[in-house]
C-alpha cells in the first residue's frame, strides 16, 4: 500500500482481495490513506533499486515500464511470498527487453544463490547458464556502456533508447557466474555445457546426467569424468543424500 | 537465566551518547563522534553503532571501537518476527561484527526493517502490526538474538506515520518485553509520533507501562509536515526536539529506574549546533549522570 496507491484504494474498496483475509483488510482500512503517502519517494527508491540491477532493460523499455512492475500481481505477490524484488521483476519481465532482460535476470538470479530441492548433480545455484537470442550479449554491453557508470541518473535524464534487443531464430549460449561479494563474470559458453547446466537444474541423479551428457556430444567413456571436471570448476554441485 | 530484572544490574551505565551509521559523516558538518568525545566526554559516554551488516563499520565507528570506549549495536537489518532472517551468514557477521564493537548490548527498531526477504533495495522501516498475534513471534525473535549473540537485545519502538493494528504501542511493547523476558529501549521522538497519529496526548499509555524494563532511551529532532491536512512528524535528527518529545523524554526519564543510557540522535549535525541539546537532555537524567564520561 505505501509503494501502490491504487492497491491502498483497492483495498479501501469494496472489491475482492482474496490475499487479505476479513480482519488484515479491516485493519488495514482503518489507516488513515494520507499517511500512506507522507514518503512520497518510496516507490522511486524501489524502482531505483531495480535500474540498478536492471539498467539495459529500462533503457529499451524505458522507466515507466519498470515502475509499472510496483502496480502488478506478481509485486505483491513477491511481497506476500517474501520473495525478492530483483528476481519477481525478472519473472515478470519474461521476453519484454529481449536477450538483455533475460541475461539481466540471470544475474539477479546468480547473486541471489538458493540451494533447491533436487538431490544429485546440480547446477550451482551462483551459477545462470541461458540461451538468448544471437547479438544479446553485445546488445547489454552497448547499453550499458551508453549508461555510464551511474545508469540511474543517466536513465532519470534520457530518452528511451531506439535500440531494439535481437530477436532472431539463432541463439547464443552464456554463463553467468556470481562470486561471493556480488561480482558477475558474465560471457559465452559452449552450446553443450550450457544445456547440460540448464538440464541438471535443481538437481538430477549422476546416471540421468551422464546420459544427458552423452547425448549432447560426451563419449561416453568420458562423460563421468566430464561430470567429476564440472564438479571441481564449481559449476555443477552435489546434492544429498 | 535470572529474569531481566535481576540481570539489569550488570549492565554498565553508559550516561549519554551519540549514534551513527555507515556513512553518516560523509555529510558536510556531521557530527564527528571522536572529536566530541575529546570535547565534551559528558556528551559522548557511549557510541551507538547502527549496522547493517552487508554494509559492516565505517571508519568512525572503527576507530571509536579500536580506543576501547563504550558502544552499543544498534541493528537495522532484521524483522525479529521472521524466523527465516536469522540466517548463518547474518548471524555470523552480526558476531564478528560484536566481536570488534564489543557493545554492552544490542538494540534497534523492532519493526519491518525489509519488505520480503533481506535483500537489496527491500530496505526501509516501517512499525510492527500493532496486534496481539504479533507479539509471540517478536518476542521469539528476541530471545533467540540474544541466545546467538549472548547480548542483551533491547526493541525499540520505531517510527511511523501509518501505524497499522488496534493496539497501543506501549501496550504492545510492554506485552513483547514481557514476554521475551528482556529490556526496552524507548525512543521518545517516535512515541511522540504515533501518539499524534493516534490523537492521543504525549503521556497516553505511561501507567501500566514497565518501566523499570526501560535500559535505554533516545531523544531526537523532529519536523513537522502537513500532507492533505494530516499533521505528521519526520524523524529528522536535527536540533529541534518537538515539546511532545520533550515531555515524553521528561517523564520517561523520571519513571525509568533502570535507565542506563541517553542517546541524542543528531549525527548529521555540527558539535556546536548540538551542544546546547545534549545540556538539555542532560538535565533530564540529573540523579544519575553520565557516569561513563
Amino acid at each position: 500500500m505505501h509503494l501502490d496507491p491504487a492497491y491502498a484504494a483497492a483495498v479501501r474498496g469494496a472489491g475482492p482481495l482474496p490475499e487479505l483475509a476479513e480482519r488484515e483488510r479491516s485493519l488495514l482500512r482503518a489507516v488513515d490513506p494520507r499517511a500512506l503517502t507522507v514518503d512520497p519517494y518510496r516507490r522511486a527508491r524501489a524502482v531505483h533499486a531495480l535500474l540498478e540491477e536492471y539498467p539495459a532493460t529500462a533503457a529499451l523499455l524505458g522507466v515507466p515500464a519498470v515502475d509499472a512492475f510496483f502496480s502488478s500481481a506478481a509485486f505483491r505477490t513477491c511481497v506476500f511470498e517474501h520473495g525478492s524484488m530483483a528476481m519477481s521483476f525478472g519473472t515478470w519481465l519474461g521476453g519484454q527487453a529481449g536477450g538483455p532482460g533475460r541475461i539481466e535476470a540471470a544475474i539477479a538470479h546468480a547473486r541471489r544463490p538458493r540451494p533447491g530441492a533436487g538431490e544429485g548433480l546440480a547446477c550451482n545455484p551462483c551459477v545462470a547458464p541461458l540461451r538468448v537470442p544471437k547479438g544479446s550479449l553485445a546488445c547489454l554491453e552497448r547499453m550499458r556502456a551508453r549508461l555510464g557508470p551511474d545508469p540511474a541518473t543517466t536513465l532519470a535524464t534520457a530518452r528511451s533508447a531506439r535500440e531494439k534487443p535481437p530477436r532472431g531464430p539463432d541463439r547464443e549460449p552464456l554463463l553467468v557466474e556470481a562470486g561471493p561479494g556480488g561480482e558477475v563474470s558474465l560471457g559465452t559458453a559452449s552450446e553443450p555445457l550450457v544445456r547440460l547446466l540448464q538440464f541438471a537444474g535443481d538437481g538430477r541423479p549422476r546416471a540421468e546426467l551422464t546420459a544427458e551428457a552423452v547425448r549432447l556430444g560426451a563419449e561416453p567413456h568420458e562423460a563421468d569424468e566430464l561430470l567429476a571436471g564440472l564438479v571441481a570448476d564449481g559449476l555443477l554441485v552435489a546434492r544429498g543424500p | 537465566m535470572p529474569d531481566f530484572l535481576d540481570r539489569v544490574r550488570a549492565l554498565p551505565r553508559l550516561g549519554l551518547g551519540v549514534s551513527t551509521e555507515y556513512g553518516a559523516r560523509r555529510q558536510d558538518g556531521a557530527l564527528d563522534p571522536l572529536e566530541l568525545r575529546r570535547r565534551r566526554p559528558d556528551c559522548a559516554g557511549f557510541l551507538e553503532v547502527g549496522v547493517e551488516v552487508v554494509k559492516g563499520l565505517d571508519d568512525d565507528a572503527r576507530a571509536w571501537a579500536a580506543a576501547g570506549l563504550p558502544t552499543t549495536y544498534h541493528f537495522l537489518d532484521i524483522n525479529l518476527d521472521e524466523p527465516e532472517d536469522f540466517d548463518p551468514e547474518w548471524l555470523a557477521a552480526v558476531r564478528t561484527i560484536a566481536g570488534e564493537l564489543r557493545p554492552a548490548w544490542l538494540c534497534g527498531d523492532a519493526g519491518l526493517w525489509h519488505l520480503g526477504r533481506r535483500d537489496r533495495g527491500h530496505m526501509l522501516l516501517l512499525p510492527p502490526i500493532l496486534v496481539e498475534e504479533a507479539i509471540g513471534p517478536l518476542a521469539d525473535g528476541l530471545q533467540a538474538l540474544r541466545e546467538a549473540t549472548g547480548l542483551e537485545v533491547l526493541p525499540e519502538n520505531p517510527p511511523g506515520a501509518a501505524f497499522v493494528g488496534d493496539m497501543h504501542l506501549l501496550d504492545f511493547f510492554a506485552r513483547v518485553a514481557e514476554r521475551a523476558d528482556t529490556g526496552l529501549l524507548l525512543d521518545c521522538a517516535h512515541l511522540a509520533m504515533f501518539q499524534r497519529a493516534r490523537g492521543h496526548a504525549p503521556r497516553t499509555g505511561f501507567d501500566g507501562f514497565p518501566w523499570d524494563r526501560v535500559v535505554e532511551l533516545h531523544v531526537a529532532g523532529g519536523r513537522v509536515h502537513d500532507t492533505a491536512g494530516l499533521a505528521w512528524v519526520e524523524d529528522d535528527h536535527g536540533t529541534e526536539v518537538l515539546p511532545d518529545t520533550w515531555d515524553i523524554a521528561n517523564e520517561a526519564a523520571r519513571r525509568a529506574v533502570n535507565l542506563r543510557s541517553i542517546v541524542v540522535e543528531c549525527e548529521r549535525n555540527p558539535i556546536d549546533a548540538v551542544l546546547p541539546l545534549f545540556d538539555r537532555v542532560a538535565a533530564l537524567w540529573p540523579a544519575r549522570g553520565p557516569e561513563a564520561a
